[in-house]
């Protein structure tokens, strides 16, 4: 190896086989590893939260409903909080109950108009924009749709 | 550049005398039958990667062995392929393994001054089959369960000492979460440790004794 620079033919047979195996072998191991970061969210389907008619003008209610969410191979039950207003009963808005800024449930004052996050004043309005403390951006919101007097919720 | 840097590392490491020693060496005229133990070595290396490269989604407990295991073949990219050859590469491994041993036998090339590595050859074949039985077991479907029941109740077998034997390898009187977990640790940690001492063991007496010739007629 020292003295002919050249690479000959038996160094070429090696050093490709070699490389060859060896490229073979990572691209696969690099997208095992990575492969999982990469999957987008499944969880698409549209969610049942309940009866429309429930929802009173102007006044945002809470909603609940389990979804089940699969990690990895473990499947999770999870339970969804979903605060669903409407101002002429036909047009909804649904929002997470979940805080922008560090993830605390917030709930609705009424006679404020607001939702008020109790771990560090974070306040929204009703449509869920920033009125006031740390929170950095809206309630996050939820595709509606209504079948059958029926609330279906998507993405979030 | 890529000689000088070699000639850097060179004056510092003295890698090319221990390049030289391994892949210079001079070795007697021999056939394909030689390259046995070879095939081998690069079998362990695939079992090391791959098996690597399993432990990142496996988990070891009978309510998550078997789903991890569908969601590697399933769901992860290339996971098929990386448990495939594991999975193949295993049986290779013994497959190679064995013929590596006849060629040995039917060479006469355990004599001496190769007698010791003929032990650690022999040590190996053994590492190997223990890592085949305790692999099999990780997979915690119905084929893996019932032989394993099966494979240590031929432990019990034995006179005497054989129900203690088989309480331990299994880590109670039945198959258990115990039994799973132990049989992993052994299969990722133990057995890897001792195999990786003995392969160095048994290459560094191969290279420093070098290889048997041929025999001819009459010896």
């Amino acid at each position: 190896m020292d003295e002919n620079k050249q690479l000959d033919r038996r160094g070429f047979i090696v050093w490709g086989i070699g490389g060859l195996i060896s490229v073979a072998m990572a691209i696969p191991a690099v997208a095992y590893i990575v492969g999982p970061a990469l999957q987008q969210d499944t969880a698409q389907n549209w969610i049942r939260l309940g009866a429309a008619s429930k929802v009173e003008l102007g006044i945002p209610t809470l909603f609940k409903a389990k979804v089940q969410r699969q990690t990895g191979w473990i499947v999770n039950e999870q339970e969804l909080s979903v605060f669903v207003r409407t101002d002429n009963g036909r047009d909804f808005a649904a929002m997470s109950n979940v805080c922008t800024h560090l993830g605390c449930r917030v709930r609705w004052i009424a006679e404020r108009s607001e939702f008020l996050c109790p771990c560090h004043n974070g306040v929204f309005d009703k449509d869920g924009k920033v009125m006031g403390g740390p929170p950095p951006r809206p309630l996050d919101r939820y595709e509606v749709k209504v079948e059958n007097d029926q609330l279906f919720i998507q993405g979030g | 550049m890529a000689t000088r840097i070699g000639n850097w590392l060179n004056d510092r490491s003295g890698w090319r005398g221990v390049w030289g020693a391994i892949f210079l060496r001079k070795i007697p005229k021999v056939n394909w039958l030689y390259t046995l133990g070879s095939a081998t070595l690069f079998l362990a290396v695939n079992q090391v990667v791959t098996g690597i490269l399993l432990t990142l989604y496996y988990v070891p407990t009978p309510d998550h062995a078997y789903d991890s295991v569908q969601y590697i073949t399933a769901q992860v990219p290339a996971g098929w392929l990386i448990r495939g050859l594991h999975h193949w590469g295993a049986s290779a491994m013994v497959v190679l393994v064995g013929l590596h041993m006849l060629r040995v036998i039917f060479h006469a090339a355990y004599k001496y001054p190769r007698e010791m590595t003929w032990l650690t050859g022999v040590l190996l074949l053994l590492i190997t089959i223990g890592f085949g039985f305790t692999g099999y077991l990780l997979p915690w479907d119905q084929k893996a369960y019932w032989a394993t029941t099966v494979g240590t109740r031929i432990a019990g077998a034995a006179p005497v000492v054989g129900d203690a034997i088989m309480r331990i390898m299994r880590g109670g009187p039945d198959l258990s979460a115990v039994t799973l977990a132990r049989f992993f640790g052994v299969h990722v940690w133990v057995l890897p440790a001792v195999l990786l001492s003995f392969i160095g063991i048994h290459l560094y007496l191969v290279i420093r004794n070098g290889i048997s010739a041929m025999p001819k007629r009459g010896d």
